[in-house]
């Protein structure tokens, strides 16, 4: 019982905290860019890759969200030990806080590119690649909560 | 890339021009000052005029989607120009100013439409203020009689016939009078007051203290008259509005000739612009401008066969626009090179290696054998059917070729369309087949195998960063550059090279290792005795050592690679999720339909989303990992003197 309960929550955060994070990120650029639409809709385009780009934090949440549900039972798999739950639990903070914070960080990032692009088309490339780099750190917590899911069936805990 | 000087007759200005203007061969440079003997001329009036007609048919263009939108695909946004043969722009010529004719009685209407709709307004206003005195027979400006004094107007609260009486009687014991109250309600009351002439003054006083009000729109009609003329009024606005906008639509046929028109005067200004920039004297005028080298033959016969003229080509400076030039595979690529900076005289042109692993990262991300079919198909289909215009193509073909990549790597990985083909043979057959089963080739699927991905992913960083440190050791090769090139750009690559080795070394034998191990120190004390090389004294020891922190950032480089992992699982799991939700409705008919639906649906958002972050993060790992390692950046792009039009284009087997 405790496995699967702390398994499920581990679901739970990893999807609600980083979707969380992108959430609020893509939420504030879309105002931005919204801002900007109103004066000249042509820019549709780019303001909408500018717009997205805070959004993969969710999807990374999601993504480990799903796997726990895949491989504790609720979708296919086997029921968790309590050590394996815990295990589960333990790898869904990583990407829940690191995509929650990074979620926001990118949020203002694409924030003052969206500002930067609108006054010049030629920054787009500059902003959309600076709005990136923030996506590392993402992506590392999405790579250590991914690499822990994946071995934890496996584990004899 | 050539400057050249092109001297001609000026009445030969017109058709010289016009033929350079289509053939796009030269770029026209911009000289503030003349040569002696020669001056510009201002042609700004003629320009201007051009440019207010533009300004016009885009005017009257908008009217005409206002009131009829046109119908279009979906798809039609990639359609490119339309092609008109060269003769026909004398045709548009003799049209333009009917059409113009057109345009202005486009927006005279449309003006008209706007000025009635706010005339509208101001009746609607002022019926509602005449609501209130429906019921009164006489005037609102009924004046005084011989013996009697009339207020007509309103006072700002709510009274009762007794209420009112007393409030007067309050204000002013002595003041006689006698109202009709015509209507009341919170905060107003409408009131017809009489009082003996000889008591006006008094009663003036008393209204004014309690706050009466004439009305509005005082009329010589009774208000029931009024409203009934101002319906009438309304009604002839309406008609006349509705008339207008008839009027408008049935120009809606011309709206292919309006479009050539603009282009037409578009094309004009343009040339006149470039008029203005030119250097004349008496007789002749110079054109100077940069041409690409190849086309300088081009050019000179050109001109040798219109128009008698002098040609001299020269050397072009550092300053000079520079014009990509690819094969087929690399040139669609040719606007994610520009869209970062395009090269500088001391870059190479890093296109090639750009395109390459463009479409090999992005298929690696994008990573399904469905999708990359689909793409491949319909951005095909479109390129035949729509003929989209040269940049929209090159666009067009980037996301073809990204998309065989990703048909490949989709292969490679087992999905297509996710894990479709074995989630609904299972759920047709109640079988348990994986797509490894059903695929009769090994595949590495990212979920399993996540960690060898990652390792294969982060190899292939590994290849991309040394093949943009070795474009920088040829740069500076070419430079003569040789300290830079061994030791800041040679050594770090064998260091690179010797950590690999060691990594392959930990996983096979320990020979191996150590010679990985042995690079990588010998490349390390490489480093520190050479990296402090331009510093002095002291700061040759501290400068080497420090240098080697400069490792850390290699690092974070390579790690970053593991995106390949992290966005190829993204594309796979959401399709998987897609498929799974899809086959949760059993196999009625009813089920079967919500199902494709939801594949339908589901498939698309992945595709989407997947498709733009692939395309974000591919276009990051060029930028921000290969072209810091050796590109500048910062030249100037090709931009001709062309035809910079949006709906014609002139057919280019007849330019020639």
């Amino acid at each position: 019982m405790t496995g699967i309960f702390f398994a499920l929550l581990g679901a739970s955060i990893a999807t609600a905290l980083a979707g969380f994070g992108s959430a609020k990120g893509v939420g504030g650029a879309a105002q931005a860019s919204m801002g900007v639409l109103s004066e000249d809709s042509s820019k549709f385009g780019k303001m909408l890759v500018l717009t997205l780009l805070p959004g993969t934090q969710g999807l990374y949440g999601f993504i480990v969200g799903f796997l726990i549900l895949v491989n504790c039972g609720v979708l296919g798999g086997s029921m968790p030990t309590a050590g394996q739950g815990l295990a589960y639990f333990g790898a869904s903070l990583a990407i829940g806080i690191g995509g929650m914070v990074s979620g926001f960080a990118q949020g203002r990032a694409a924030v003052s590119g969206i500002a930067m692009s609108a006054k010049d088309d030629r920054n787009f490339s500059k902003a959309m690649v600076s709005v990136t780099l923030v996506e590392i750190y993402a992506l590392l917590s999405f790579i250590v909560s991914l690499l822990v899911v994946i071995s934890v069936p496996g584990l004899n805990i | 890339m050539k400057t050249v000087r092109i001297i001609a007759l000026r009445e030969d200005r017109k058709r010289l021009l016009e033929h350079l203007q289509d053939s796009a061969l030269i770029q026209i440079k911009k000289n503030d000052k003349s040569e002696k003997g020669f001056s510009k001329v201002d042609l700004t009036s003629q320009m201007q005029v051009f440019e207010r007609n533009v300004v016009l048919t885009e005017q009257a263009l908008k009217v005409l989607d206002e009131n009829c939108s046109e119908k279009k695909g979906m798809l039609s946004s990639f359609a490119g120009r339309r092609e008109i043969d060269p003769d026909e722009i004398g045709v548009l010529a003799s049209k333009a100013g009917n059409v113009i004719n057109i345009c202005t009685k486009i927006t005279e209407l449309n003006k008209k439409c706007t000025d009635n709709s706010a005339e509208q307004v101001r009746i609607g206003t002022t019926l509602a203020q005449l609501e209130a005195w429906q019921n009164l027979d006489i005037p609102l400006n009924t004046g005084n009689t011989k013996s009697t004094a009339v207020f007509i107007g309103t006072l700002p609260r709510q009274y009762s016939d007794e209420t009112l009486a007393k409030e007067l009687a309050e204000q002013n014991p002595k003041l006689e009078f006698e109202f009709e109250i015509q209507h009341s309600e919170s905060n107003m009351t409408c009131v017809v007051i009489f009082t003996p002439i000889s008591q006006k003054i008094m009663a003036e006083d008393v209204l004014r203290n309690i706050g009466f009000a004439k009305p509005m729109s005082p009329t010589s009609h009774t208000p029931k008259i009024k409203a009934q003329r101002l319906l009438e009024k309304r009604k002839k606005l309406n008609e006349e509005s509705e008339q207008a906008k008839q009027e408008i639509i049935s120009f809606a046929d011309k709206r292919d000739d309006i479009r050539n028109t603009q282009d037409y005067f578009r094309i004009r200004a343009d040339k006149y612009r470039v008029i203005n920039e030119l250097d004349h004297s008496r007789h002749v005028f110079v054109i100077s401008g940069y041409i690409p080298e190849e086309d300088c033959k081009k050019l000179e016969n050109l001109c040798n066969r219109i128009a008698v003229c002098h040609i001299e080509f020269g050397e072009a400076g550092d300053d000079a626009p520079v014009k990509l030039k690819n094969n087929k595979f690399a040139q669609p690529a040719q606007g994610i090179v520009n869209m970062y900076s395009p090269p500088s005289h001391d870059d190479i042109d890093p296109t090639p290696l750009l395109a390459f692993f463009f479409y090999f990262f992005f298929g690696m991300m994008f990573s399904d054998a469905g999708y990359g079919l689909l793409m491949t198909i319909v951005i095909g289909i479109v390129l035949k059917v729509f003929k989209p215009d040269t940049q929209m193509r090159n666009n067009l073909k980037l996301f073809q070729y990204c998309g065989i990549s990703t048909f490949i790597w989709g292969l490679v990985f087992g999905s297509i369309f996710g894990d479709a083909p074995a989630v609904l043979y299972n759920h047709f057959t109640g079988a348990s087949l994986t797509m490894a089963d059903i695929l009769p080739w090994p595949t590495l699927d990212p979920q399993k195998d996540a960690l060898t991905l990652m390792v294969i992913s982060i190899a292939f960083g590994l290849v991309h960063i040394l093949v943009g440190m070795g474009c920088k050791f040829y740069v500076c090769l070419k430079h003569k550059d040789y300290g830079s090139a061994f030791f800041d750009t040679g050594l770090w690559m064998l260091m690179l090279i010797g950590f690999a080795v060691l990594a392959v070394g930990m996983m096979t034998s320990p020979i191996v290792l150590y010679i990985g191990a042995g690079i990588a120190i010998a490349c390390a004390v490489g480093l520190v005795l050479t990296q402090g090389r331009h510093k002095k004294g002291f700061g040759k020891v501290i400068g080497g050592l420090a240098s080697l922190y400069d490792i850390t950032s290699y690092i974070s480089d390579l790690l970053s690679y593991s995106r390949l992992l992290a966005l190829g699982l993204t594309t796979g799991v959401m399709a998987q999720v897609f498929n799974m939700l899809a086959t949760m409705f059993g196999t009625s008919w009813v089920g079967c339909i919500i199902m494709v639906v939801i594949l339908i649906l589901g498939h698309a958002i992945n595709i989407g989303l997947n498709a733009l972050g692939s395309y974000v993060h591919t276009m990051r790992l060029q930028y921000v990992e290969m072209f810091s390692k050796f590109y500048e950046g910062g030249g100037q792009e090709f931009e001709p003197f062309s035809l910079k039009s949006k709906y014609i284009k002139i057919q280019e087997e007849k330019t020639k």
